[in-house]
């Protein structure tokens, strides 16, 4: 994985040493608070309904070992023995103390890690594929151009202030893992007739109050000019990009405003512009540079196997969370954040040392944050998988739930969040408690449900088969369901079924929807095929007369 | 409607309410209760005092019930802590 340069580690550190000051320049009363939440904010500090949190960022949700650790010291040591892994990859604490932040920040840069730009009007932790480097279904790895993107976008001064937050998603596999037609900017790599690696730019997607996906208005970019249509991109964004509107000022209200066609017009002349300053044409022996820093580790050479035994919970947990691995006699294993009737992402300190310790001995020291809240160990030889789950399961993270309805995702929502309106993850708890039954969820098969507790769909409802948001209607909880949205490479927004539940009922209600799936389904279909076949009707019928 | 005044404090940002002697406290059950739109126009302006005096972070007034309970869910989940994380946040000690 990368490694910090010279200039990483200088910039970082040059960064503690000046947000330490402003904090010390806080407490002593020199920056009124409407002067220091800017910096904060600038350095992933906000403060939420309880106390400040703090984001760090993973880039392309890439973790060390020894920066697990570290996160888990953090928690134990400046928090409250936990962190959120959240939907951008990124982790949260809930609960540092303002005065105690500099030196959190610190030992974070003593593992090659921050918290900068993981808020604020500039481009966000780039995110990617979970799965990088792993999959049989790759054209390169990701994170290579991932790491390219992020070293261009860190501290880009044309940039800071974009009229809204932005962010950027990059996969290299057919099957979409990273939900890029729902970015602000999202990345397909694939490799063209000559096998040489082709760029389509997929520009104005996002969820929030107003979903829309993402339209390819870059083909077939070059590798050498990425960043130059990526910079063409932004300049056109930080130009036009509404700043009189905090509601319209997403890249992707441009886009729809004055249309794809327009936009890849504006962003072709600027595209000129710069390829014809030259400053931004990648080298490829700088590509080569960043792409040693992703080498596939020394795989052994194995032959695949059964991994089966006469253990049916580990033989379920294979079935589930064990995916298939690009080289043989290796698997990609999901480690679930997901425990039924749990907390959606929330890991303790000591669960999070033990996959530290499992990835390092058993997956060449690497740990992935999926944008799904889960973490992935990607490189476990299949002989070691019984182990594996084993230790996992003894820390309360061997569920078998990857991919299936228990699997949720869960914004923090009204519990934590400043900007909620509803609870969220009391919601999950209620849904994952009602639907725990093993059997029953393989029988449902794969359906991704998504929470958020307000419009800002952290929770990324707009895109889960089965989307759920929380509302509030005059101090009332209540929560709206959508089916029907995906964030895969069939990307959709989900259909508002009809007026909203009370917290009492969206159990039932998920229950009558399923129902109505069995009662529909065809051989095969999951959900969403279900769904896109028969459409909202007959689940719209069904749930009303029901409730 | 009755009112509490609330805040963040600085250091730590733990929720806060001003008590009839001027100290921020940490229950709402000893926050002074406002009972008139005059009298919480004055909390406020202790607020800001705070504010400025590097104590708190954004001072405002919220709605309780006659028995002085918050009306929103948002202000009973700041009085007490994650509703999902019963040994967090101020429930975790009572």
């Amino acid at each position: 994985m990368y490694r910090y340069d010279e200039f990483d580690q200088k910039a970082v550190d040059e960064r503690v040493v000046q947000f330490s000051g402003q904090v010390a320049r806080r407490l002593s009363g020199e920056l009124t608070e409407d002067e220091f939440k800017p910096l904060r904010l600038m350095n992933g500090l906000y403060l939420q309904l309880h106390a400040y949190m703090l984001r760090v960022a993973i880039p392309y949700g890439t973790l060390s070992s020894k920066q697990l650790r570290m996160l888990a010291h953090i928690a134990r040591k400046y928090d409250k023995d936990y962190a959120h892994f959240t939907t951008r990859q990124n982790l949260q604490y809930n609960w540092p103390r303002l005065a105690d932040v500099p030196a959190i920040l610190a030992d974070l840069a003593t593992v090659e890690m921050h918290a900068i730009q993981t808020s604020g009007n500039c481009i966000r932790n780039v995110t990617s594929d979970h799965f990088a480097g792993a999959s049989a279904d790759e054209v390169d790895d990701p994170r290579i151009w991932s790491e390219i993107i992020r070293q261009w976008s860190t501290f880009h001064p044309e940039f800071s202030y974009l009229p809204r937050k932005f962010k950027i998603a990059v996969t290299a596999a057919p099957k979409d893992r990273a939900a890029i037609k729902v970015h602000d900017i999202g990345i397909i790599i694939r490799r063209d007739a000559a096998d040489v690696l082709a760029f389509d730019v997929y520009v104005g997607g996002g969820q929030g109050r107003t979903p829309l996906i993402g339209h390819m208005i870059g083909e077939s970019i070059a590798a050498e000019d990425l960043l130059a249509y990526l910079e063409a991109t932004m300049r056109v964004y930080n130009q036009y990009g509404r700043r009189d509107n905090i509601y319209k000022a997403r890249i992707k209200i441009l886009v729809h405003q004055i249309g794809a066609d327009e936009m890849r017009r504006q962003v072709a002349v600027e595209f000129v512009e710069v390829k014809a300053q030259g400053a931004l044409a990648l080298p490829q022996v700088e590509i080569d540079r960043i792409a040693a820093y992703f080498a596939s580790p020394a795989f052994e050479t194995l032959s695949d196997e059964n991994p089966t035994t006469a253990n049916p919970a580990f033989n379920v947990w294979l079935e589930n969370n064990v995916a298939k691995h690009k080289v043989p006699g290796y698997a990609i294993v999901t480690v679930s954040l997901k425990p039924i009737g749990g907390i959606p992402g929330d890991a303790s300190a000591a669960q999070m040392d033990v996959v530290a310790g499992l990835a390092e001995k058993c997956s060449f020291d690497e740990v992935r944050v999926s944008h799904e809240q889960n973490l992935v160990l990607a490189h476990v030889r299949q002989r070691d998988l019984l182990t594996v789950w084993q230790q996992l399961a003894a820390a309360g993270l061997g569920t078998a739930n990857y991919g299936l309805i228990t699997d949720i995702i869960a914004c923090p929502g009204l519990d934590y969040c400043d900007l909620a309106n509803a609870r969220s993850i009391n919601i999950a708890q209620a849904i994952s408690t009602r639907f725990a039954n093993q059997d029953r969820q393989r029988e449902i098969g794969e359906l991704k449900l998504k929470i958020s507790g307000c419009i800002n769909a952290c929770g990324h409802h707009h895109v889960g088969h089965i989307g759920i948001l929380g509302v509030d209607k005059k101090g009332v909880e209540f929560y709206q369901i959508t089916l029907g949205g995906s964030g895969d490479e069939t990307a959709s927004v989900g259909e508002i079924l009809g007026p909203a539940f009370g917290e009492a009922d969206v159990p039932d209600a998920i229950e009558t929807l399923i129902d109505v799936y069995f009662a529909k389904r065809s051989p095969g279909e999951r959900f969403l095929d279900t769904y896109r076949r028969v459409g909202i009707q007959p689940f719209r019928e069904k749930l009303y007369a029901a409730h | 409607m009755p009112q509490v005044l609330t805040a963040n404090r600085l250091s730590d940002g733990e929720v806060v309410y001003l008590a009839s002697d001027g100290a921020w406290v940490e229950r709402i059950a000893a926050a002074k209760v406002f009972t008139s739109p005059a009298e919480g126009e004055s909390g406020l302006h202790i607020g800001a005092a705070a504010e400025r005096e590097l104590k708190i972070v954004h001072a405002y007034l919220f709605d309780i019930t006659p028995a002085g309970k918050p009306v929103k869910m948002r202000e009973v989940i700041r009085a007490a802590g994650p509703t999902v994380r019963r040994d967090l946040g101020k429930q975790a000690a009572l």
